[in-house]
């Protein structure tokens, strides 16, 4: 069984800290549940799309004729409204640079979407699709961003937009940003220490379960219907409105259940918006799922370069930091400006460097392009940064821990949610106590020498710390957009109808709401319907990413349960009679009747269930008990998350093995503890396959994936590669978020950010050797032991 | 300046995915082994034979084979048993991998085999994929071929009007490539009980749990009762472009008493039997290393297993 420590704290509730059956567990476990991959639509069209085999080429002539011949209904980009445009609609126009198009002539990457035809079948429509004959022009392409942002390299990009504004990219650098606080060269030159070092991350794919799916249905008013995958229904309204020039009203985005995410689709996926060019052009309903192939030419992590320079003085106290950030972003801005702004969020929310320098430079290639994947460069930050902080440690021997409690940024201080116009206090911070807890349960004490070890198979424990932010909300507007809607409303029999926009991607955030709204009522957390809405019946919110599921949308939930059960309480005295104020008046779930009852306090022969309360308003016309709530947080505090991890490295093949992990999690009060705890481990999986085992190389004569698509080779880890349950203790700690619903934070991200970083620092505990590029495969551990002399022919 | 240049791709990815199935082709499901090699001879080569999926079905996907013909092997009942055969095992071709896995015999007297099926992919694949089905495919990297090559294990082939039965080492030519005919169909697996006693061990390195191997090996041997090897095989796949006995390391140390220390030096001499290559799994020096160290390791386990500790 998984080990989870909870705090005592959490028994006062009914519903939160207590493992409760998830709404839809039963519809997933038998296979009912239906995705966007299970909608299919009488009259349907099956959809394929044509993509560039090429990194970087022109279309010359496009000859459609066999195809259409053949029965199908194909749009090529010159079907479709050329206007530039970005997929991403987080930031604020203002900042938001735009340089895609539905489908293209001039590809810029292997993939990239040049037509699409529809046909009766999957099977026609691919047929179909071979028929189409296309001349290219095929240029030279860039792969590598340090070459591409070289003065004198082939334009990626001519002109882009940024907001309304036409913009030149100069030497393919797609956006840049600059940042200093204090004197850091002052700083450089007074400090006893400086290490610097660079650091090369991994591109990695997210390998979400559900690749991506959009079924396009045309309404005979000129509008359309759209069930697809997505992060954010309302976005997706909103960008094919405008692509289209559709008036939104006649937009309605269905919201479905998805297969995972992980950051990839934040963003609108394009297939959504070729879907609708096909069927506004067939005037018949279109479905195209991608293949496992297309998606993962489709979206990626942001590959970072960063040169990190830390100083300190000898009592280790840091005094300065520097980041120097180079990110790959592929063939088009996702959101690598506002990136560039949360990166270095990250690296001044990890520790106190009083004096700062920060430089990022975003530059396109000829590939696949990046989004967000679980953590928004956070992953990358932290692994460069603890990776340093514990080299600090050891060159001015003092412990790792007491190092990183000294300087870290916790309570009272600023903290970056989501880069430098997203500020607010932190006000609960749990990392003493986790590290406390952790360093015991490890066995911090009893941890080897790094390198002292001699035999075969040798153990190393390492630790790393880090955070994620809980939404992007705070005082100021700033460049992005963070708020929901929530409306709740009580049936005429006392049951409860939950509707948001809110996208729940596997994780439980809505069963997070329905408990938060259960125990703010009062009522029987099964009276809770969570309602399966679209964008027309629904109030706005931005996207669940950043960590904000049940932080932002657990409060609008908590808000609006509050305003309804002032109303629920208002009648009831009403009926009762004889109720002074209905202030007077408690509700408390009957889990028996499936009911609210509302009794007065310290008179509770006088009662009424929610049910008849709901009723007689009906019968008596008073109109109905409901709620709708916009709401913005004005803060995004981090949930702080320490890792401690102890692996085996068999110096023989290279293996690194985990064996174990004490995970520590400050997610302020924990609504569901088993969701939370799966949050954690998923974090450790992929955090583990991103410190060890993931890559996309690309094959540099062709600009293709040198898996060529395949996932045969592109591997993630499973159950079978990680811990046993036993050894994988979760500690909650105890705090609580005033500003959050009922004192809760986020954890998705938190839960995978510092394991890369833990896991290098336990494999150089285990070794000795410190490794600087990701991933750290066998093969590399091999080759870095020999040439330490560590292997004996 | 942009500069025009000529890029073949490798992979046409308007053609190819791992979902969709535009190719058209006749599909057969023959009753009895007679029946089947009756109408593979009568279909010709343009014929595959369909025995789990789990790899034609990705190939034609992949567009790898565009078949006419597909020839369902698996409703051919005779060919799917495990028999003790007193001298043998017969494994029929279409034996799923799960039920060899689960056989107690198998774990028992041919320990290797038992654990190179249960590193194969996952159960759901296990259930479907077969033993003939992984030896025909012919993968530089088949998991089953190493340990049913250090057992010895011989294969009855079936033709028109004929059978013949060949050992192991002469099945596979080259990557995707053995010495069937179109109309030929490996029917059985024979695999002679060693004599006791016999210890054997299967090791796969590979990236994940779930993973094609970077190196795999299988090892046999048999001591006397003061330690003298008295046979062995040892046997890797992924290294060369079909499965290969380590030829250097027998003959090292055939009738050689059996040391830690000499069998450390013996598999060091596996990589002159083996070829390996970088590729996107791994790369040729890392192969060439681990080979060393996963005989060397099979063959400890293999003796611990010949002396029951």
């Amino acid at each position: 069984m998984s080990k989870i420590i909870l705090p005592k704290r959490l028994e006062k509730y009914r519903y939160i800290g207590k493992n409760t059956i998830r709404h839809d567990g039963i519809a997933k476990v038998t296979g009912k549940l239906k995705y966007a991959y299970d909608i299919y639509l009488p009259g349907m069209l099956y959809g394929r799309i044509l993509k560039s085999p090429y990194p970087h080429a022109r279309v010359k002539k496009i000859d459609t004729s066999e195809a259409e011949k053949m029965g199908a209904v194909v749009v090529t980009f010159k079907d479709v409204p050329r206007k530039k445009f970005n997929i991403r609609l987080v930031s604020v126009d203002e900042v938001n640079y735009k340089d895609w198009e539905v489908l293209t002539d001039h590809p810029k990457f292997v993939g990239e979407y040049i037509a699409a035809v529809a046909a009766e079948t999957e099977e026609l429509a691919q047929k179909a699709l071979e028929a189409i004959k296309i001349e290219w022009e095929v240029y030279e392409p860039l792969l590598d961003p340090l070459e591409s942002m070289t003065p004198g390299k082939p334009k990626i990009h001519d002109k882009i937009l940024f907001g309304q504004r036409e913009v030149e990219v100069k030497n393919n650098i797609a956006c840049t940003k600059e940042y200093v606080e204090g004197d850091p060269d002052r700083a450089f030159k007074e400090a006893d220490i400086v290490i610097e070092r660079v650091f090369k991350t991994n591109r990695r794919y997210h390998m979400q379960l559900e690749p991506k799916v959009a079924v396009v249905r045309p309404e005979p008013d000129g509008g359309v219907t759209i069930w697809t995958t997505t992060q954010t229904i309302h976005n997706t309204k909103i960008l094919v409105s405008q692509v289209f020039d559709i008036p939104m009203s006649k937009v309605n985005v269905i919201k479905l259940p998805i297969g995972g995410s992980f950051g990839s689709s934040i963003q609108t996926n394009l297939v959504v918006l070729v879907a609708v060019a096909l069927a506004l052009k067939a005037r018949r309903p279109v479905r195209i799922a991608l293949t496992r192939e297309e998606d993962i030419l489709d979206h990626h992590s942001y590959q970072m370069i960063f040169k990190v320079r830390v100083a300190a003085k000898k009592d280790g106290t840091i005094i300065a930091g520097e980041l120097e950030n180079i990110m790959d972003i592929g063939a088009h801005q996702i959101q690598a400006y506002p990136l560039l702004g949360t990166a270095l969020g990250w690296f001044v929310s990890l520790y106190k460097w009083k004096n700062i320098r920060y430089k990022g430079i975003a530059v396109y290639t000829n590939k696949t392009p990046s989004c967000a994947f679980r953590g928004y460069g956070n992953p990358q930050v932290t692994w460069a940064v603890e990776t340093v902080i514990d080299e600090l440690a050891e060159k001015l021997g003092i412990d790792p821990l007491e190092l990183r409690l000294k300087n870290y940024v916790g309570r009272g201080d600023i903290f970056w949610g989501q880069g430098p116009t997203v500020k607010s206090v932190i006000r609960s911070d749990g990392v003493p106590e986790l590290i406390r807890k952790g360093a015991e349960l490890i066995g911090w004490d009893k941890r080897p020498k790094p390198g002292s070890q001699k035999g075969r198979y040798r153990r190393g424990i390492g630790v790393a710390r880090g955070f994620h932010t809980s939404g992007a909300g705070g005082p100021l507007s700033g460049e992005v957009i963070d708020y929901t809607g929530a409306i709740i409303k009580v049936n005429e029999d006392g049951t409860i109808d939950y509707i948001t926009a809110l996208q729940d991607h596997g994780g439980g955030t809505l069963d997070a709401h329905a408990k938060i709204i259960a125990e703010e009522l009062g009522v029987p957390l099964k009276s809770i319907n969570i309602v399966w809405a679209d964008t027309r019946t629904t109030l706005y919110d931005v996207c669940t990413h950043a960590s904000r599921g049940v932080y932002v949308g657990g409060e609008a939930a908590r808000r609006a349960a509050r305003i309804v059960k002032q109303k629920l309480l208002e009648y009831a005295a009403r009926i009762l009679g004889d109720i002074a104020t209905p202030e007077g008046l408690r509700i408390e779930p009957d889990e028996e009747l499936g009911q609210g009852v509302i009794y007065v306090e310290g008179s509770p022969e006088k009662r009424i269930t929610v049910g008849e309360v709901a009723r007689i308003a009906w019968q008596r016309n008073w109109g109905s008990i409901a709620a709708a709530v916009s709401y913005r947080s004005y803060a995004a505090p981090p949930a702080f998350t320490v890792y401690f991890v102890e692996v085996e490295v068999d110096t023989e093949t290279g293996i690194v093995r985990p064996v174990r992990v004490v995970a520590g999690a400050d997610i302020g009060t924990v609504v569901n503890p088993d969701l939370a705890a799966g949050q954690i481990h998923g974090g450790f999986a992929q955090g583990w396959g991103m410190a060890t085992l993931e890559d996309l190389p690309y094959d540099p004569e062709t600009g293709e994936l040198m898996n060529r698509g395949f996932i045969t080779d592109y591997k993630v880890v499973t159950a079978p590669d990680m811990p046993k349950l036993d050894d994988f203790i979760v500690i909650f700690a105890d705090t609580e978020e005033p500003t959050g619903p009922l004192g809760a934070k986020g954890i998705g991200e938190a839960a995978k950010n510092p394991v890369a970083a833990a896991v290098a620092n336990a494999i150089y505990n285990a070794i000795g050797v410190r490794f600087y590029e990701l991933p750290i495969t066998p093969e590399k551990i091999l080759k870095a032991l020999k040439e330490k002399g560590e292997i004996k022919e | 300046m942009v500069k025009t240049v000529v890029i073949k791709p490798k992979v046409d990815i308007n053609k190819v995915n791992t979902h969709i199935l535009p190719v058209d082709f006749e599909y057969y499901e023959p009753r009895t082994l007679r029946e089947l090699v009756e109408l593979l001879d009568k279909l010709g080569p343009s014929a595959k034979i369909l025995a789990g999926g789990t790899d034609l079905l990705v190939q034609i996907k992949q567009r790898a084979v565009e078949p006419k013909y597909v020839v369902n092997i698996k409703k051919v009942r005779e060919l799917d048993f495990i028999e003790d055969r007193g001298d043998y095992l017969a494994i029929g071709a279409v034996t799923r991998l799960r039920a060899i896995e689960k056989n107690s015999l198998i774990a028992e007297k041919f320990t290797a085999l038992h654990e190179a099926v249960r590193a194969m992919a996952g159960v759901q694949i296990r259930n479907m994929a077969t033993i003939g089905g992984n030896l025909c495919n012919a993968s530089p990297a088949a998991d089953t071929a190493p340990p049913l090559m250090v057992f010895d294990a011989e294969l009855k082939i079936v033709g028109p009007g004929y059978e013949k039965v060949i050992p192991i080492t002469q099945f596979f030519k080259g990557p995707k490539k053995t010495v069937l005919k179109y109309n030929e169909v490996l029917a059985e697996i024979r695999i002679p009980y060693p004599k006791p006693p016999t210890g054997s061990a299967f090791i796969k390195i590979a990236r994940t749990a779930m993973d094609l191997a970077k190196v795999n090996v299988a090892v046999a041997l048999r001591v006397d009762e003061d330690d003298y090897i008295r046979w062995i095989r040892v046997t890797l796949g992924s290294v060369a472009p079909t499965p290969v006995r380590a030829r250097s390391v027998e003959e090292e140390l055939i009738d050689k008493r059996f040391s830690e220390e000499i069998v450390r030096k013996a598999s060091r001499l596996v990589v002159n039997d083996i070829s390996p290559i970088t590729d996107i799994r791994s790369t040729a020096e890392y192969r060439r290393e681990v080979s060393k160290v996963i005989v060397r390791d099979a063959l400890l386990i293999a003796y611990k297993r010949v002396r029951g500790v």
